[in-house]
């Protein structure tokens, strides 16, 4: 039987060929690779959450900002690699602080939850702005070079990566899919629904922090609109459910395949380029609602994956 | 102290009174039966002693310990699980990893998932599930549904196992397959059994004793052959006559 031993090589190539891309690429292509790899972190680290309870977070978007925030405001003062590591810790923290009073909330409720959390925290940084500075944005003066962002994002979307594959295989990641399939049923057999859902949001919550401090860098200038914006939740969740919710490979693959796509979608078309997103989005859940992923693993596994 | 009881348990929705000052104990080692018709408070009963609802008056003690207010999953930690009357089966899951859950996290709460796996075959062995261990658990029929049902409550290693009419809608055959499988959870397992059970052959058949909720309220307790012929609950029960 193929088990996940089986990726391992392939995926160890991967990793090797995206450490040796910018001995040979243009600034272009290593910043499109850079993009891929932003958001297969940002996905990978979503279906820790939501593909594996199966809890909508639109809270990827506040987590991002407040990433990117904290670099803008630090990075003048503080070793760039110390503000990721902070605006992950950071990120964590809030989303504790925030799913702690929460925890009971369930299905539809908790996506209104994450969503407002997002548009709350737009909002205080938007007001935080104008009385603290009078401004609306950050002009961000240094920046370290493409390609230490370049490497740095490999290793957040590899670390990323490994652990929503660790997570699902876990024990952890059983209290998780026993979530998704019946919250009340998974009470009933001792999983502590309240806190595995909290840990996950933690674990998930960290990760599009680090992005968001990293992506900041990228920028010459933020403010709360872009920091914050709803976008980057909502293409995270066209991704995820573009591969498939249920494990590392469908994140990867719908983070790899819809990043491509709107490079070249934009580059060449930039009038149609959303309609022609949104209608590859409605087929894909149409035909194949458990993501692209899924036909292809039922094919090469023919029987029941041992992970179910 | 008793192994189990609840005492002067009330339980109110808005001005409905589900439950009437229950009181009942159940003793290490028996089979206790819960009867009543329809709506008499029998799954609100174990709602409220799983920790799913907590009551409006009384208090809930289970093996020296006040469990009244405490959440399910510490309660099953603690060693009393119930079952769902409407199955609640992880569809997406495997039969083998629906039983895992309750290694995992039950009573035992083990840590290794292979060790889990490998006690959680053990139980499917012991309800006759262990051919289809692989199995997706949304394609079993509802027999093989409610013996999963039992063998993911048994994972969690209870003292104290609550079945929610495991035996309703089989056939004879069935019956008698899960009626003895039952009281091999008594025999070989060394559980503690409350039943709710419409069937009364199976009451009869497999209870020590029974206790009968009417209207919220109990109404007798004693031996099957008692409550058979406990004239107010042959009155409440069936309107008059109670067939075995």
């Amino acid at each position: 039987m193929l088990s996940s031993r089986h990726f391992a090589i392939p995926l160890a190539l991967v990793v090797l060929g995206m450490c040796l891309i910018p001995l040979k690429a243009t600034d272009y292509h290593v910043s499109v690779v850079l993009d891929i790899l932003m958001w297969v972190a940002l996905t990978e680290s979503w279906i820790i959450l939501s593909g594996y309870t199966g809890y909508i977070s639109l809270g990827h978007s506040a987590f991002f900002g407040i990433g990117a925030y904290l670099m803008a405001m630090t990075v003048t003062s503080l070793p760039f690699a110390l503000v990721v590591i902070l605006a992950g810790v950071l990120s964590s923290v809030f989303a504790f602080a925030i799913g702690l009073p929460f925890l009971r909330i369930r299905g539809p409720y908790f996506v209104i939850l994450t969503l407002g959390l997002t548009e709350l925290t737009k909002y205080v940084f938007i007001n935080l702005e104008i009385k603290l500075g009078g401004t609306v944005g950050r002009v961000i003066m240094v920046a370290p070079d493409l390609l230490v962002l370049y490497y740095s994002m490999l290793v957040l979307a590899v670390v990323t990566t490994a652990t929503a594959y660790f997570t699902k295989n876990s024990r952890f990641g059983v209290a998780l899919f026993s979530i998704k399939e019946d919250e009340d049923a998974a009470n009933a057999l001792g999983v502590n629904t309240s806190l595995y859902k909290l840990l996950a949001f933690g674990i998930s919550a960290a990760i599009p922090g680090m992005v968001g401090a990293l992506l900041a860098l990228r920028r010459s200038y933020i403010d709360p609109y872009t920091a914050f914006s709803p976008m980057i939740s909502f293409q995270v969740i066209v991704m995820a459910f573009l591969g498939g919710v249920e494990g590392f490979e469908g994140a990867m693959v719908g983070a790899i395949i819809l990043t491509l796509i709107s490079e070249i979608l934009w580059a060449q078309y930039p009038y149609h380029y959303m309609i022609i997103l949104g209608t590859i989005m409605i087929l894909i859940v149409k035909f194949m609602p458990q993501g692209l992923v899924f036909p292809f693993k039922q094919r090469l596994l023919k029987k029941v994956p041992a992970n179910k | 102290m008793k192994f189990f009881e609840v005492i002067n348990i009330s339980k109110g929705f808005g001005g409905l009174m589900a439950l009437n000052k229950v009181d009942f104990a159940v003793d290490e080692g028996e089979i206790v039966g819960l009867i009543g018709a329809n709506g008499a408070g029998k799954t609100t009963l174990f709602n409220v002693v799983n920790g799913y609802y907590r009551p409006t008056t009384g208090i809930v003690r289970f093996r020296g310990e006040d469990i009244t207010g405490m959440k399910p999953p510490d309660i099953c930690k603690r060693g009393m699980v119930r079952t769902f009357q409407v199955v609640r089966p992880f569809r997406n899951m495997s039969v083998l990893r629906n039983v895992t859950v309750g290694k995992l996290f039950g009573r035992d709460r083990i840590l290794v998932k292979k060790e889990a796996e490998r006690e959680a075959l053990s139980i499917l062995e012991f309800v006759g599930l262990s051919d289809k261990r692989d199995v997706i658990a949304e394609e079993l029929t509802l027999v093989e549904l409610k013996r999963m049902e039992v063998a993911r409550a048994l994972a969690c290693n209870p003292h104290l196992l609550l079945l929610d009419e495991v035996l309703a809608g089989l056939t004879a055959t069935e019956m008698s397959q899960a009626m003895e499988i039952v009281s091999q959870i008594r025999q070989k397992l060394n559980v503690t059994i409350l039943i709710v059970e419409h069937v009364m052959k199976a009451v009869v058949g497999l209870c020590d004793r029974v206790v009968v909720l009417h209207y919220g309220s109990k109404i007798a307790e004693g031996t099957p052959k008692e409550i058979t012929e406990h004239p107010e609950v042959m009155e409440a029960y069936l309107g008059g006559t109670l067939e075995i």
